[in-house]
């Protein structure tokens, strides 16, 4: 028999006294002290034939399992609620990444166009050096090739129109450069820096 | 102050998010509660989980409880409006007589008709009631009435001091020492 005893037993026939909080507080703050209660609510129980025919010893804690499973799935649901809306910026960004690449690739060719006006103005200026520099090169070439081969006739280029012109006189030249061009053709398609070496170096059509 | 007034410190404390004074409030009214479905409802199984989810419903709903009315009279419709919605859901019968949910408490009904599915509940519970009496039988006069003017017939301990010709203090001191007898022979049973 204890203070604390009496103090639940007045307490539980509805007579606190003074600090009511402090004992509220220790009643629920203290397990064998809510065993205690259960007890005493259970000899009023019986004497008033109140008590099921079956007591299950663990329902009230299985009540508050229930609840205490509920209150987490509502923290859960709170967080929930929280990660939609940060599944929504994250799906907006998704649906907002292709326009801004797009953006950029526009800014991107924008930028190219504007510089490529002055490059080929530049290029159109010394169109007639780099044709006369081509010429060397292709001099050179059919220079080698004439040398390695039999050929003995004379090469012309033509500095006009960009292309090869050899005299119908000389076909085994004629043959072996224009080897040459399809060769170079076909790799100047697979090859993007080689287009215009490939405009240079033309097949002359009239072949 | 009486029991509606400490109820309503419970409910107080519940409102404010302290889960424990709920606990306290279960403890308090379970078997009066699995008491009242049962009238309803004849499967002890069916039974608790229909006292369960009341006492669920109840807790989620204690937000909206004003205490315009007591406590337990608020719980008790909850416990028998899920009673009957269950009944309802199930299309099965209800027992066949009506019930008003401030009588179902002091109603008997046909609780000998019950079914229990845990044998040990059942032997548990008589030995629990058997034991009370024999501690009640055993406790001196004045403390056997004491305790049976305050359990058995309600009065409050103003009305005890009144019919025992004592006071309140008195009262007070054997109402505790009855119950601490009886606990001392109920708690082995318990533990």
């Amino acid at each position: 028999m204890t203070d604390l005893d009496d103090k639940l037993s007045f307490l539980l026939d509805d007579h606190p006294g003074e600090n009511a909080d402090a004992k509220l507080d220790e009643l629920i703050g203290d397990i064998n002290l809510q065993y205690r209660m259960r007890r005493y609510h259970m000899i009023g129980e019986v004497m008033r034939h109140e008590l099921p025919r079956a007591i299950d010893t663990s329902f009230h804690s299985n009540v508050m399992a229930r609840i205490r499973d509920e209150n987490l799935q509502q923290s859960a649901g709170q967080t929930a609620t929280e990660t939609p809306a940060r599944n929504a910026s994250i799906l907006s960004w998704i649906t907002l990444k292709p326009f801004a690449g797009l953006a950029v690739a526009a800014s991107v060719a924008m930028v190219t166009v504007a510089l490529w006006q002055p490059l080929k103005q530049e290029s159109g200026q010394n169109d007639n050096s780099l044709v006369s520099a081509d010429q060397q090169k292709i001099q050179q070439l059919a220079k080698q090739q004439i040398q390695g081969g039999v050929v003995t006739a004379s090469t012309k280029v033509q500095p006009l129109g960009m292309r090869w012109k050899v005299e119908r006189e000389t076909p085994g030249l004629q043959q072996k450069l224009n080897a040459y061009l399809v060769t170079h053709t076909e790799y100047s398609n697979s090859m993007q820096s080689l287009i215009p070496q490939a405009r240079v170096a033309g097949f002359d059509s009239q072949q | 102050m009486g029991t509606n007034l400490l109820d309503a410190e419970l409910v107080k404390r519940v409102q404010a998010g302290d889960t424990g004074a709920y606990d306290i409030l279960v403890q308090k009214y379970q078997h009066k509660v699995i008491n009242l479905v049962g009238r309803f409802v004849s499967d002890h199984a069916e039974c608790q989980d229909i006292a369960q989810d009341s006492f669920i419903k109840a807790f989620r709903a204690i937000h909206n409880f004003r205490g315009d009315s007591q406590f337990y009279t608020w719980l008790y419709r909850i416990a028998a409006n899920t009673a009957k919605n269950y009944l309802a859901s199930r299309a099965r019968k209800s027992p066949g007589y009506t019930v008003d949910v401030d009588d179902a408490q002091h109603y008997e009904g046909e609780s000998g008709l019950k079914e229990y599915s845990n044998p040990e509940n059942l032997l548990l519970t008589d030995e629990i009631k058997t034991t009370i009496f024999n501690a009640i039988e055993n406790l001196p006069d004045d403390l056997k009435s004491a305790i049976t003017l305050r359990e058995l017939d309600g009065l409050s301990y103003e009305e005890i001091a009144e019919v025992m010709d004592c006071p309140i203090g008195t009262v007070r001191s054997r109402i505790f020492r009855a119950r601490d007898v009886i606990d001392k022979e109920l708690r082995p049973l318990l533990e």
